[in-house]
């Protein structure tokens, strides 16, 4: 088919070439015309190398090559116009500019001068970032390696930290109360005077962190934290004793809805994980005694120290009576303290046994019924005092002390009321120190 | 149109259709290079005597359906520049509003049931189109267009074989460029094509694709006797393709030379080839040639222009026309 | 009312519909005078001609693209693929094709078309023809996937599948051909993407689909015995598929098993319980649970074939383990 050249049509854009499916850019081989040249349609203008191939160029229509604006050995983006196919041999001077090269492309904009780095250190154990109460040095400013530079606030406490090198300042990054990351770039200290000594926020210009962490794929300039860290978590709602509380997402909604604390239920032994049925016996269970100190903990945490009176006891119990059982011993003491006969648990060299006592201590026998109070006897351990927290019954723990044996009595709110719970450990402490008054 | 091409009008509207395939491949690929096209297609240069000998012998209530390769088809039919260039571009006013581009090009106005990105995925589409005019007793002919590659996929006998034994008013027109992609048509293609139809009693031709006479006074044969109930027929058209696969396969001196392509194009070339006769018989001078090449020119120049600084779709359109009657198929009450 | 089997309600619709709209046809192997293996058809080309129920060659992609091009230029086909398990064959046509035309064309082209075909084991039939593979196509956007439970559902969704201008794909259950069920004489349609609560309960709900909803009635039928009360749902339509009903229900009962034939992983019951989870998340008690056929190729012995699908049995046992709040899968 013959081409035509559109009469009195304006230059043509000469482009290079998208060619292979995959390219950006196409490298300039050579140039088979020189600006000025005569072209015509088909002739070959230039070649370009992909990754591919070397392919020859044709011209896109009749005319004069102008305005050459990429040279052999310059690799162009595909779709950028190289020169233009004009009506006349000079350079038109229409062609926009070359388009800015990337290679001077900064994070921040602005320059930075020349200098050792600062960065922002790390001093508590768990710290993102720090805060810079004040900087105790201005731009430009001469500083010796003990001046202190600034001030950090982390959670813990307000620090001066020192310049830690001689020189002048030759940028401070970040602004008196922003907070920047740990391992941050705050300031520039360089040898000589800066000639223009530089400060700006962090907003301006992202920190460059000074050393990657080993090991650490992060990016060179960590994100600055656009608000100050979460602080403690805004909920009332205390951790259980065990942690995490396994509950329906039901359970849980409408706990929250109607301001149920699940951990009353963790409190008082019931198995998890939670259903919506739980909450029928959570709203039944009474109010917790309101203590200022509770703090969402509904515990009771007492405390005895007894003369031992007991060993001397289990000796002759089981020499004289044929007692031999320490651990029945010990439950018929503790259900005695209750007040009533009961079914204690107790655990003695890490083995539990239950027990269901009896008003005479040679019947108590042992038994498979749910306990009512539990008793940990700890003397054989390195132990000095326990606050475990309410199980599903309260306890008693024995531990070795060095004027005798120390009592810990721990139960739920809901399990003993303050009385009882008194009169419990107060009752035991008495028949450790004198467990012949139980015969008694 | 399809009576008769013994007149003046119609050979310069064939003259012209061709030149209009090859000016709007020339553009496409012009802004495939320039980056301002998303995506790639596939150029029908050098193949145009085949879709405007065959188009040219149907009217407009006959059917096509066409193939990756399609924008040759898609004009020969009848399409307008500004709504292809506007497909190609994934604008909104493109003949699929953006959402088909060069590969699913469609103009169901013109009869074209569009364009397939599967090699030989058209010929049941085209069969069930034959069927339609059958079942409704309408005498409307389907042309199924594909190419050398589609002869191997098993779609093809399947429905040929029911194409024959229902004699359904189909035409299978495979366009022979010599390749199947990057492969010689030898390399994959066993024994006769036209023999491939003729097991199953269907007539076959094998015709010169690059004379668009030759191709559209068998075409308008096989139409009127496909009219009447004499169909299906098998068309083998030998033609070429000018670029390569699509507009990225640019180094393929590994499968074809260039001197076999050069060879092509000065010796073969259908436009050109048309040209000489039309000037040779008087039937348009040197000067009216070159002024309707000018006007067609300017009219692709225009399309293009309207097309690059066309309206994008609307976001709010990408969950549209998933399905017929539901607007948004995405909204929330029909999820 | 009257009872009519599910094969005599698949008949009904389509002579309905081909008596009322003359562009419907049907399309298939043997569906003329063998009126299909399972003799569904049976009498419709003795109404309505060989023209309109069309035998085919043994060409599952050539008939299905065929039928794509009928329904692009204005017919109706009804398309019989005589096993679920054939949709492996006429996928290109069905998901590149007639999915994407109306699509592609920007609204301007659409493929009124319906596929007919089954799905169900324990027929012993072996692996190659007891897949239920409706999970694939309710993939693709595009078409419409409709699963009858019964014999009502069967008639009532084929009616709306065929007057529907997009593609549907729509699965009986084949153990289920001889089943009866109520089904009114005069017309009906039943719309898509509405759900049917088949029994109200308000402590579990029971989500199954086509073949198993008999088996979540059945599982509820035992659980009732037992002081649970199951609500059971069928979807009826998986695309579209009526969310705001199963949300509902499982915001009610706060408990859902989902129950379908479809190979457990990456399928229906996976998809189900998502949207429960993303959208009832707060209102669950306890996690949703997924019931589908064993991920194995469906094995011909009934020994092993029985294994591999989710029983009345199996359902209420499950059910009850969820009622008893046992922490299903916390380690």
């Amino acid at each position: 088919m013959p081409r035509e050249e559109t009469p009195g049509s304006a230059s043509h854009e000469v482009i290079m070439p998208a060619l292979g499916m995959a390219q950006d850019t196409g490298l300039i081989v050579a140039w088979h015309k020189a600006p000025g040249d005569a072209v015509a349609e088909g002739d070959v203008l230039f070649e370009v190398e992909t990754d591919k191939a070397t392919m020859e160029v044709e011209a896109p229509a009749a005319g004069f090559l102008t305005d050459v604006r990429a040279q052999a050995g310059e690799d162009v983006p595909v779709g950028n116009v190289i020169a233009l196919i004009s009506a006349t041999a000079e350079d038109s001077g229409s062609a926009a500019p070359p388009a800015p090269s990337s290679a001077d492309d900064d994070d921040g904009g602005d320059k930075l001068p020349d200098g050792n780095e600062v960065i922002m250190p790390a001093l508590g154990m768990a710290q993102d970032t720090g805060l810079i109460v004040a900087w105790h040095k201005t731009p430009g400013d001469a500083v010796s390696a003990s001046d202190i530079l600034f001030e950090v606030e982390t959670d813990k406490s307000t620090m001066e930290v020192e310049a830690g090198q001689d020189g002048y300042v030759a940028a401070l990054l970040a602004l008196a109360g922003e907070e920047a990351p740990v391992g941050g770039v705050i300031a520039l200290i360089s040898a000589d005077k800066p000639d223009t000594p530089i400060q700006r926020s962090i907003a301006a210009g992202t920190a460059p962190k000074a050393t990657p962490p080993t090991g650490s794929r992060t990016p060179s300039a960590p994100k600055p934290p656009s608000e100050p860290a979460p602080k403690q978590p805004q909920t009332a709602a205390a951790p259980s004793a065990q942690g995490r509380i396994l509950a329906s997402p039901k359970a849980r909604r409408l706990a929250l809805q109607e301001g149920l604390d699940l951990n009353r239920l963790v409190g008082a032994g019931h198995a998890q994980p939670f259903h919506v049925r739980d909450l029928d016996t959570l709203r039944a269970m009474p109010e917790a005694a309101p203590t200022a100190a509770s703090a969402g903990t509904a515990a009771r945490h007492l405390t005895a120290q007894a003369a031992d009176g007991f060993s001397g006891f289990a000796h002759w119990a089981s020499e004289t009576a044929g007692l031999s059982d320490v651990s029945a011993l010990l439950a018929g003491l503790a259900a005695a303290s209750l007040g009533r006969e009961a079914v204690v648990d107790v655990e003695r060299f890490g083995q539990g046994r239950t027990y269901a006592t009896h008003a005479q201590l040679g019947q108590t026998a042992r038994t498979d019924a749910p306990p009512a109070l539990r008793l940990r006897d700890m003397r054989d351990a390195v132990l000095s005092s326990v606050h475990i927290g309410p199980e599903e019954v309260p306890v008693l723990t024995l531990t070795q002390d060095d004027a005798g044996i120390a009592i810990t009595l721990e139960c739920s709110a809901d399990q003993l009321s303050p009385g009882d719970a008194l009169r419990l450990i107060s009752n035991f402490a008495g028949r450790i120190e004198h467990p012949l008054r139980h015969l008694l | 149109m399809a009576q008769t091409k013994t007149n003046t009008e119609d050979y310069l509207r064939m003259y012209a259709q061709m030149v209009r395939i090859r000016t709007f491949e020339d553009t496409a690929n012009q802004l495939y290079l320039s980056a301002k096209m998303p995506g790639l297609t596939h150029m029908y240069s050098g193949e145009e005597a085949v879709a405007v000998g065959i188009c040219e012998a149907l009217t407009t209530t006959d059917r096509i359906t066409s193939t990756h390769r399609g924008h040759g088809h898609c004009v020969a039919k009848g399409a307008a520049f500004k709504e292809m260039f506007c497909e190609l571009l994934g604008k909104e006013e493109g003949y699929c509003r953006g959402k088909g581009g060069s590969m699913h090009i469609a103009d169901q106005f013109n009869g074209n049931l569009g364009a397939n990105a599967i090699v030989g995925g058209s010929m049941g589409i085209a069969t069930g189109s034959a069927f339609t005019a059958k079942m409704q007793g309408r005498d409307d002919v389907t042309v199924c267009f594909f190419g050398d590659g589609a002869t191997a996929q098993g779609l093809l006998y399947e429905v040929m074989n029911m194409a024959a034994l229902w004699k359904l008013p189909v035409i299978y027109a495979c366009e022979n460029n010599g390749y199947s992609e990057y492969t010689a048509t030898a390399e994959i293609a066993a024994g006769s094509i036209t023999a491939r139809a003729e097991a199953f009693g269907i007539e076959a031709h094998q015709v010169d694709g690059q004379d668009v006479l030759a191709v559209n006074t068998l075409t308008q044969d096989l139409v009127a006797r496909a009219r009447k109930g004499e169909g299906p027929f098998f068309l083998e058209l030998m033609t070429y393709r000018y670029h390569g696969h699509h507009v990225g396969d640019i180094n393929r001196e590994y499968y074809r030379s260039k001197d076999e392509e050069r060879d092509w194009k000065d010796n073969r070339d259908p436009i050109v080839k048309f040209r000489g006769w039309l000037v040779d018989q008087g039937v348009a001078s040197e000067a009216e040639i070159e002024a309707m090449n000018a006007e067609i020119k300017q009219d692709a120049a225009e399309a293009v222009e309207y097309a690059l600084n066309a309206r994008y779709p609307a976001e709010s359109e990408v969950d549209m026309h998933v399905y017929a009657d539901i607007e948004h198929a995405l909204a929330p009450h029909t999820a | 009312m009257r009872e009519i089997t599910l094969s005599q309600a698949v008949n009904e619709a389509l002579a309905e519909e081909m008596r009322r709209d003359d562009t419907v046809f049907i399309i298939g192997e043997d569906v003329a005078e063998a009126g299909t293996p399972f003799k569904v058809l049976s009498g419709l080309v003795e109404e309505f001609g060989t023209g309109r129920v069309v035998d085919t060659p043994i060409a599952e992609p050539g008939f299905m693209g065929l039928a794509v091009g009928a329904a692009m230029t204005g017919t109706r086909p009804v398309v019989d693929l005589m096993f679920g398990d054939f949709l492996y064959l006429i996928m290109d046509q069905l998901c590149n094709q007639a999915a994407k035309t109306h699509y592609m064309s920007g609204g301007k082209m659409r493929a009124p078309l319906v596929v007919r075909t089954n799905l169900g084991a324990t027929r012993r039939s072996a692996a190659q023809h007891s897949q239920s593979l409706h999970a694939l196509v309710a993939h693709i956007p595009g078409l419409k996937v409709a699963l009858p439970s019964s014999a009502y559902e069967a008639k009532g969704l084929m009616k709306t599948a065929i007057r529907d201008n997009n593609p549907v794909v729509i699965f009986e259950d084949k153990l289920m051909y001889n089943d009866k069920a109520p089904v009114p004489e005069e017309e009906f349609l039943i719309p898509f993407g509405e759900a049917n609560i088949k029994r109200p309960g308000t402590d579990i709900t029971l989500i199954g689909t086509s073949s198993m909803v008999q088996v979540c009635e059945k599982a509820a039928e035992i659980l009732s015995c037992e002081g649970i009360e199951a609500e059971v749902i069928d979807p009826r339509t998986i695309v579209p598929l009526d969310e705001a009903t199963l949300l509902a229900s499982a915001k009610k009962t706060s408990r859902v098993i989902v129950v379908d034939e479809g190979h457990q992983s990456y399928g229906v019951t996976g998809e189900i319980a998502s949207r429960i989870n993303e959208k009832a998340f707060y209102h669950l008690d306890a996690p949703v649970l997924r019931m589908g056929a064993m991920d194995v190729p469906v094995p011909f012995s009934p020994a092993l074939e029985d294994l591999t699908v989710p029983t009345p049995e199996a359902v209420a046992e499950a059910a009850r383990r969820l009622m008893s709040g046992e922490m299903i899968h916390a380690a």
